[in-house]
Parts: C-alpha cells; structure tokens; sequence
C-alpha cells in the first residue's frame, strides 16, 4: 500500500457566483507522479492554488501524511512541504539565480535581527552552486547571474530546483512545459521523473496528452470543479483519457473513430 | 541540461562589472557635468558654493532614498513634497501658537508622517489602487491640509534654539566649508539604505516584489506589509527631510517643498533605479541627487537664466535615460 502524502476532501471554492470548484476529492501518494487534466474552466488551477494557498478554500478539508491542515497563505503550504511552481510566475528576474533559489528563505547570519538581518552571501553562494551542481546545470550557470538572462527551460530548471531542496513532500507543477522548445522539455520531463526516483509526489498540470503518458503514472481528471475520473496510465489510452477530459461517451467516440474525437474536442 | 561545456562561464572581471552597473554612467554624467560647471566658473568649486550644495543635497536626498527603496519594490509616492511642507508646519503651530513642548510636538509631526504613509500603503495594497491615483490624492489632502493651518501664509520665525533644533539644523565650520548636522543625517540614512537594500533579507524582499510580486508572495514574502512599511519610511523620511529644512531656515512654509515629488523621483532614476521595480541603487540615487543639485546651482552660476533650469534638467534626465535603455539592451544582447 503506498503512502498517501497528501488528501483533499469536498474541497470547495467560489470567486463570487463562479463556483470554480464544488466538492473537489483526491488524493496524493508518495513517489508517484499525478497529471491533473481537465478543459479551461474545469477547476484545476483552483483547486492546485487552494493547495499552495494562493486561493484559500471556502470549505473542505486537507490532509497532510494523514493530518488534517489548514492552509492560508503560501507560507502555511511550504511549510507543510508543499512546493508549487506556478506558470511563468514563479522567479523574480531581476535577482540573481542564488537569490531566487532561497528566497523566503535566505540564509542569514545574526538571525535575532529578523527581516533586518544581513545574508549570509558565501553561503548563499555555496548552497546555490552545490544545488545547481546536484540538478546538473551548474556547468552552464553562475549563481550570481539575474534570472532575466536565462532561458525559460532554466528558469524551469531553476524553479524545480528551488523546489527540491527544501525536501518538499509533493510538487505541483502548473504546465511546466508551456513556451519550452523540444529539447527544454525534455530536460523538464527527466527533472520531474528524478523527483519521482527522489521519493518526492509530483502533481502536475499540462494540455500536453504526450507528456503524460511520457511520465505520469496516474491520471486526474477534473470537469466543471469536480473529479470526475481517475485513471491508471499503464492501464488506459489516449482515447479514454480525452473523452473524460470532454465528457464525451467513450463507446460513442469508439464508434465514431476519429473523426467523431475530433469534432468533441473542438467543442471543448 | 543540453550544453556538455565543462569550464563554468569566465566570471565577468570586476572593473567591466562596474562599466555595466547602471550607477556606473551615470557617474560618468556627474564628473561631466561637474567639470563643464567647474570650467564654466570658478566660484562653482569655490568652499562657500560647495557648503551651499551640502547644505541642500540632504533635504531631497533623504526622501531620495526612500523613494527608491518604494521604487525597488514597485510602487512611488508623490505625496512627500506635501509631507515635506505639512510636517514642520504643524510641529512649529503646536509649538508656537498651542505651546506645547518642541520634543512632543516633533513626535506628532512623526505621527502625522507615519498616518500619511500608513494610509497610502493601505490603499494601495489591500484596496488595490494604483499607488499614482493614491498618492496623487494624498498630495492634494495634505498640501490643502498645511494650506488650511497656516491659512496659507508662512509662520513667524522660529527663534527658540535647543538640542532638538540644533540635532536637525546645527551647524558647524570644517576647514572653510560650513557644514549642517543634516549631512550626518543624510550620511547614516544612506549607509542604513545601502545595507537595507544590498545586505539585509529585507532589501531581496523588496527587490523580489517589485520585479515579481506574486512570485515573492508565492514563496511566503508578506509582500503588502513591506510596501506598507516602506510608504511610511518613505513619508517619515520626507517629513523629516522638511523639518531639518524649516529649522535650518528658521521658518516653516505650507508651500515648502512644492514639485519635489517629481524632482525626487527624478533623482533616483537618473541614479538607474528602475521606475518599473525590481532594481534598485542608493549608490545611484546619491549620484543622482548631486547630480539635480549641481546642475540646479550650476546653471544659476554660469549665467543661465533661472526660469531656463527646467529645460535642462528635463534634457538632461532624458539624456540618462536614453544611456540606461542603451546599457540595459546591450546587456541583454551580450
């Protein structure tokens, strides 16, 4: 039986009269790498920003290894060990790679001074090298460089660099490989499996079907801010994943071939 | 990743750091625009108009440096030249006309300051209106509020020496140079800034939030409260600013410090502080605040007309900000 790392139960969340999510249930397990799929509008960066606490949730319940938590704000959900890589937001460019490795969590010496405290800038320096060492893209970067000067494949390396360190229980990833090339998702793609091998759960967002089966080892899928299904990769195929994302009747869309996946797919 | 190279990128050398650091060029300007004065007319480096620069350069430069902590994290305040005007007025009413003691009075001028700041950083972050529209109304509340106390006019002379008054406004004679306590203030004020903003968690805060608000709030930065603690900095800062002015000239003006929300903000990025946050120098700042300051004295000196002065400053502020474009795309091009 594996370890559930992470539960969520009737989670529930309204942005006025939109109810973005509507007794939302899943849950999470060690070392397994979940893809969360659904259309536009079907809840799941609702429900992924109600677990890093971006969006706290109206009601529901989450549990952590099993406890029940409450999750607030950003702080609460690193702190639970629970590190998400937002979409295209989730580094500071103007500072440097060492910087945005630790921020919010810079090391410091003479701590007692709180936010006044003065870095601790060799180790500073020290940990970020021997992190981008240990992720393998150290030989190309210096700690010290700003962000903005990177390429968006390692920005996402730095980001899901960042978010191994801490030793986080689940990663959730919103479409990690939005605007990469071939080659920088690929690379993306080899991180998230390594964070697997690691012991780490990775929950992660993507339109990318392909990428999915490429490395998830289950399936979420949302509609309308529910879960509506829940599939086994190893056990499924790429017609069944797409009709649960658009709602459509499998045995239908069996028998209408492709043609018929097509035009439920454009209605989504 | 994808590269295979094993030699980590030549760390670029320290001297062509410093050509590329924004404070850098305009640095450069500052010498430019010193010597050209300095040819132009020998009293402009004579002791007297030296010790008149001094005796300015804090007054702007303190609120300088606030506003470029609130510029490094995305938001600017064009109410300080009205705090600048409203603080001394109010700690000279209640002194003179309420009698109440100088030390109290100083205190609730400083809470005036912090109430300002608190209220535009409120409205800012948690309201959520932009810090122009906000600080743009809190600049007609405030100038209209020194307006209404001092039913416009200026306040008698304040002739009432102390320690409190010598500690903002005394002066003292160093060689031929006469020299006021609030370059003391303006000294340590930057050596805080420069190690708030380079050295301490705070200054990657502020740098973080205003190059990516919702990242730094993601990774737990308490984003609001810093903008909000650094609004009240920034309007403590230019109340104490104007009251070392008004006690220098031993007399307090509601219309004090008029136009000096641009001019500072004029300051700081001439210095390369990015308008649009994220990147922040007090080292520039300090050069840019001699800059406006010598070229306001300069231009006087070398027979340019007064009312020409706008047209200069303006020239040359747009002549820094076409450098800082420049360097910064060839950066990106490099």
């Amino acid at each position: 039986m594996p370890m559930e790392v992470l539960r969520l139960e009737n989670a529930q969340k309204s942005f006025g009269s939109v109810r973005a999510l509507k007794r939302a249930s899943l849950s999470l397990n060690e070392g397994e790498i979940v893809a969360l799929l659904g259309d536009n509008g079907a809840g799941k960066s609702t429900l992924i920003k109600s677990i890093s606490g971006v969006h706290p949730l109206d009601s529901g319940q989450i549990y952590v290894r099993g406890a029940p938590v409450t999750i607030r704000s950003a702080r609460d959900a690193i702190d639970l060990g629970i590190e998400t890589i937002h979409q295209d937001t989730s580094l500071a460019p103007d500072l440097s790679i060492a910087r945005n490795l630790f921020l919010g969590r810079e090391p410091v010496k003479l701590g007692f001074l709180g936010v006044f405290a003065p870095l601790d800038r060799p180790k500073l320096r020290g940990d970020a090298s021997a992190l981008l060492r240990r992720v393998g893209i150290a030989k190309r970067l210096d700690a010290d460089a700003p962000v903005k000067t990177l390429s968006g494949g390692e920005r996402q390396s730095i980001a899901i660099s960042r978010a191994m360190q801490f030793a986080a229980k689940v990663i959730i990833l919103d479409e990690p490989t939005n605007n990469l090339g071939v080659e920088e998702t690929h690379s993306v793609l080899r991180f998230v499996k390594e964070m697997r091998e690691a012991g780490h759960c990775v929950l992660f967002i993507t339109h990318n079907i392909h990428h999915v089966f490429a490395v998830a080892d289950r399936i979420i899928v949302m509609r309308r801010g529910e879960v509506t299904a829940e599939l086994v990769v190893a056990e499924t195929d790429l017609l069944t994943v797409e009709s649960a994302i658009t709602g459509a009747d499998v045995a239908t869309l069996m028998r209408d071939g492709k043609k018929g996946l097509r035009g439920t797919s454009a209605d989504g | 990743m994808v590269a295979v190279s094993e030699t980590p990128p030549a760390r670029p050398s320290l001297w062509s750091q410093a050509l590329r650091a924004p404070e850098f060029s305009s640095l450069v300007i500052l010498v430019v625009v010193l010597a050209a004065f300095a040819i132009g007319d020998s009293k402009f480096l004579s002791p007297l108009n030296i010790s008149n620069m001094i005796a300015f350069l804090p007054e702007l430069g303190i609120i300088a440096l606030g506003m470029t902590l609130l510029l490094t994290a995305g938001e600017f305040d064009l109410s300080v030249g009205a705090v600048f005007a409203l603080a001394p007025v109010s700690v000279m009413l209640l002194a003179q006309n309420a009698g109440v003691d100088l030390g109290v009075a100083l205190l609730i001028g400083l809470a005036i300051c912090i109430a300002v700041g608190a209220i535009n950083g409120i409205l800012v972050t948690k309201v959520g209106i932009s810090s122009f529209l906000v600080t743009l109304s809190m600049l007609l509340i405030v100038r209209g509020a020194a307006l209404y106390i001092t039913q416009g006019f200026p306040l008698k002379a304040w002739d009432r020496p102390g320690p409190l008054v010598t500690l903002l406004a005394g002066s003292f004679d160093w060689g031929p140079f006469r020299l006021y306590t609030s370059l003391w203030w303006f000294i340590a004020l930057t050596a805080l800034s420069i190690y708030l903003l380079d050295y301490a968690k705070l200054g990657n805060w502020i740098s973080a939030i205003g190059s990516n608000r919702s990242a730094a709030i993601a990774r737990g930065v308490p984003a609001d409260q810093v903008k909000i603690w650094l609004f009240i900095l920034t309007s403590v800062l230019a109340g104490l600013a104007g009251m070392i002015s008004a006690f220098r000239i031993s007399a307090a003006s509601p219309v004090a410090g008029t136009g000096y929300e641009l001019e500072v903000i004029a300051m700081v990025v001439v210095g390369g502080t990015a308008l649009t946050g994220g990147r922040g120098t007090i080292l520039g700042t300090l050069v840019g605040a001699f800059m406006l300051r010598a070229i306001r004295n300069g231009i006087v000196l070398i027979g340019v007309p007064g009312l020409a002065y706008n047209i200069f400053v303006g020239a040359i502020i747009l002549v820094m900000l076409v450098l800082h474009a420049l360097i910064q795309k060839n950066k990106a091009r490099s």
